[in-house]
């Protein structure tokens, strides 16, 4: 009996790790080829505007790696990801790897500081007007929802850093510069604003609103009122966990999305802003890294999606 | 046997208002019951006569926005006395202009949380409720055990989590589910719809409350699984003898099972008595829409003649436009001329015509 309820989720795994795997190289090669045909080299933007002979030019390529077939490059690369070697960033020499962690670790602090925001914001606006139907109080809360929902990351970011920052003088402008008193506010000013302004929020209040009000009218709802249980209890996996996780899966990419603009507008020093700087350098080893981290990101929430439906109701697992 | 009743429900009115407030659909309009306790009080009627919205009323879980109850539903059991209607009207203010309704504002969240303080300590303990249609009525996310275990928890004196599930297998076992230990952890989706009505049969029992409400309890179910589900219930009245409240629209499911029976028709009751007396064909003095229930039932004579059932003409009432006079009239068989513009245009009461037995129809009073 416990063998068969654990059953489900390892097959899951595994199924998941070998659609992962197959979806990296897929999505490695594809930027690589797209990459390989866009315009500009690392090596025309290391070097330029510096006075430099094309002899010098042509010593540095061939110290790097030299001209060679895409195919060979391509498959240099990919041989080199098999021995866990992700090679060094072009432009700063340093191993790709360890860079794409360490700024991919305050990416996800970002992002999932930001999630947590817009649920602190979006779930108890669901939660109250799925409960007591559409009233004046939370027609007015959900249109808030959708204007902060529709307001563009990097004009909310500026508004936010002109405010805070020229105005009131609050914080330095640059990450981590300085041990000021409020600089645990200057953390949260980012994750805030993608918080309110990743374009989530208002589909979290509309789906879990929705999902929520159709579980209260459900029949096993009625059978838990009748014999005098909580109907919160009994709707909890259905109308709350299910849409939450469905929700949080299909919006990480949009996260993702608007983290690097936000890391750019605030100067993050993560993966968002390191992915722009890379490809403004036509850092091929750099980029290809973050791609795979990144990609990585947003299968893993598919796969916590799909966890919570399996250990939530075991039949998905049949479907 | 004859004392305070378990369950009075006196005057019973449930209103649906439409969006524009103007009309209003009577689901319930003007009922009495009165369940005696250890009997079966069975409520048949066609579908839309106002039976299961009667089951719903009482145990507040007419949850449309619009709805509205009136009454008085008195519950007196060892440990609870109480109107489970007290004070609900404040919730609901309805505007008359000229004997006409024409505005009806409900504070629905309100009106859900009184009614939820109402029955705390009444739903599930004092009142226990099986519902049509056991797969959609078993929460589809957690084990047929669990849900039982749960409703013992909460609603008896066990606390303890292991001598819930033994009184949960215990159950399981009362309504006859084979290996009850294996089936404690299936969810509802692994059982039949038999078996998923067993242990909600099961489930309402186990909190062994005063009353126990049956809407339909045979309604979703096989032809042949309904008679296993009807001589299961037969027994546990024999054994466990819980007071019921039984609305079937199978008279043969009422008949079984029912010591007394009313006849429920746009909203009213029309006949209450004894069902032996009521139900069988024997006997003439009933109201003529029993008499027609009664004829649209096969008899094993009739399928020999391959005669054709008799369908009650006309359509069930329309709750929206009552008939001024006898709810019934359009559709009845036994008008005379004599009592015709009675029948049409003045509503019978209900009255007495032998020990009993309550008819609402003037035949019975103008002889």
């Amino acid at each position: 009996m416990k063998l068969a309820s654990i059953k489900p989720i390892t097959v899951l795994i595994s199924r998941e790790l070998a659609i992962a795997a197959l979806l990296l190289l897929g999505i490695s090669f594809l930027v690589f080829m797209v990459l390989f045909l866009s315009p500009g080299d690392p090596f025309s933007s290391l070097l330029k505007d510096q006075t430099a002979s094309s002899a010098i030019g042509t010593a540095a390529r061939s110290e790097i790696g030299g001209p060679a077939p895409w195919y060979y490059q391509y498959l240099a690369w990919l041989g080199n990801i098999m021995r866990g070697n992700f090679g060094t960033s072009i432009r700063t020499g340093l191993p790709v790897l360890r860079e794409v962690i360490r700024t991919g670790i305050n990416t996800l602090y970002l992002t999932l500081g930001s999630l947590l925001i817009t649920l602190l914001i979006a779930v108890p606006i669901a939660v109250f007007s799925a409960r007591r139907g559409f009233t004046a109080t939370n027609w007015v809360l959900t249109m808030f929802t959708y204007v902060v929902s529709a307001l563009p990351v990097f004009w909310l970011g500026y508004i936010v850093i002109y405010i805070s920052m020229h105005r009131f003088g609050l914080f330095p402008l640059a990450f981590g510069s300085g041990a000021q008193t409020w600089s645990w506010v200057y953390f949260m000013l980012p994750v805030f604003v993608l918080g309110l302004s990743n374009g989530t929020m208002s589909e979290v209040v509309r789906h879990l609103r929705e999902e929520l009000s159709r579980v209260f009218s459900e029949e096993y709802i009625c059978t838990a009122r009748a014999k005098g249980a909580s109907i919160w209890k009994h709707s909890f996996k259905e109308g709350f966990l299910i849409p939450i996780t469905e929700i949080v899966a299909t919006k990480i990419p949009f996260i993702l999305g608007g983290a690097v603009v936000v890391e750019q507008v605030f100067n993050w020093p993560g993966m968002g802003r390191m992915a722009w700087q890379a490809a403004q350098d036509r850092d091929f080893p750099l980029i290809l890294g973050i791609t795979l981290m990144a990609a990585l990101f947003v299968r893993l929430g598919s796969l916590i999606e799909r966890a919570v439906h399996i250990i939530v109701n075991p039949r998905f697992a049949k479907e | 046997m004859i004392g305070v009743p378990v369950l009075k429900i006196e005057n019973l009115r449930t209103y649906f208002y439409s969006s524009s407030k103007q009309a209003f659909s009577r689901a319930v309009d003007g009922v009495n019951l009165a369940l005696e306790k250890g009997e079966t009080l069975g409520i048949v009627g066609e579908s839309g006569s106002g039976k299961s919205v009667t089951a719903l009323s009482v145990m507040g879980l007419v949850t449309a926005e619009p709805g509205v109850i009136t009454g008085n539903i008195g519950l007196k059991t060892d440990g609870v006395q109480k109107n489970l209607l007290q004070d609900i009207e404040d919730y609901v203010k309805i505007t008359n202009e000229n004997g006409r309704t024409v505005e009806v504002s409900k504070d629905n969240p309100g009106w859900q949380r009184h009614i939820d303080r109402v029955l705390r300590g009444v739903r599930g303990k004092e009142i226990s409720m099986i519902f049509q249609n056991p797969k959609l009525s078993m929460n589809p996310f957690s084990s047929v055990g669990k849900q039982i275990k749960e409703a013992i928890m909460l609603n008896t004196s066990i606390n303890n989590a292991q001598e819930a599930r033994e009184r949960t297998l215990y159950w399981l076992e009362q309504v006859k589910i084979d290996s009850p230990r294996l089936r404690y952890d299936n969810n509802p989706y692994g059982l039949s719809g038999g078996m998923c009505q067993r242990a909600m049969i099961a489930m309402a029992l186990s909190s062994e409350p005063s009353v126990l409400i049956a809407d339909e309890p045979t309604t979703g179910l096989d032809a042949t699984i309904q008679s296993k589900i009807v001589s299961l219930l037969e027994e546990l009245k024999s054994s466990v003898g819980v007071t019921t409240l039984l609305i079937s629209h199978d008279i043969d499911v009422i008949k079984t099972l029912s010591d007394r029976v009313s006849v429920m028709y746009g909203g009213r009751v029309l006949e209450s008595g004894p069902s032996k007396e009521i139900l069988s064909a024997a006997h003439n003095d009933k109201h003529p829409y029993t008499a027609a229930l009664l004829a649209s039932i096969p008899t094993a004579r009739q399928i020999k003649a391959k005669s054709y059932l008799q369908a009650i003409k006309g359509d069930v009432l329309d709750t929206i436009n009552l008939p001024s006079g006898c709810l019934f009239y359009a559709r009845c068989h036994q008008v005379t001329e004599q009592i015709k513009m009675q029948c049409k245009h003045q509503e019978p009461e209900l009255r007495e015509i032998s020990s009993n037995h309550n008819v609402r129809c003037w035949r019975f009073f103008n002889a």
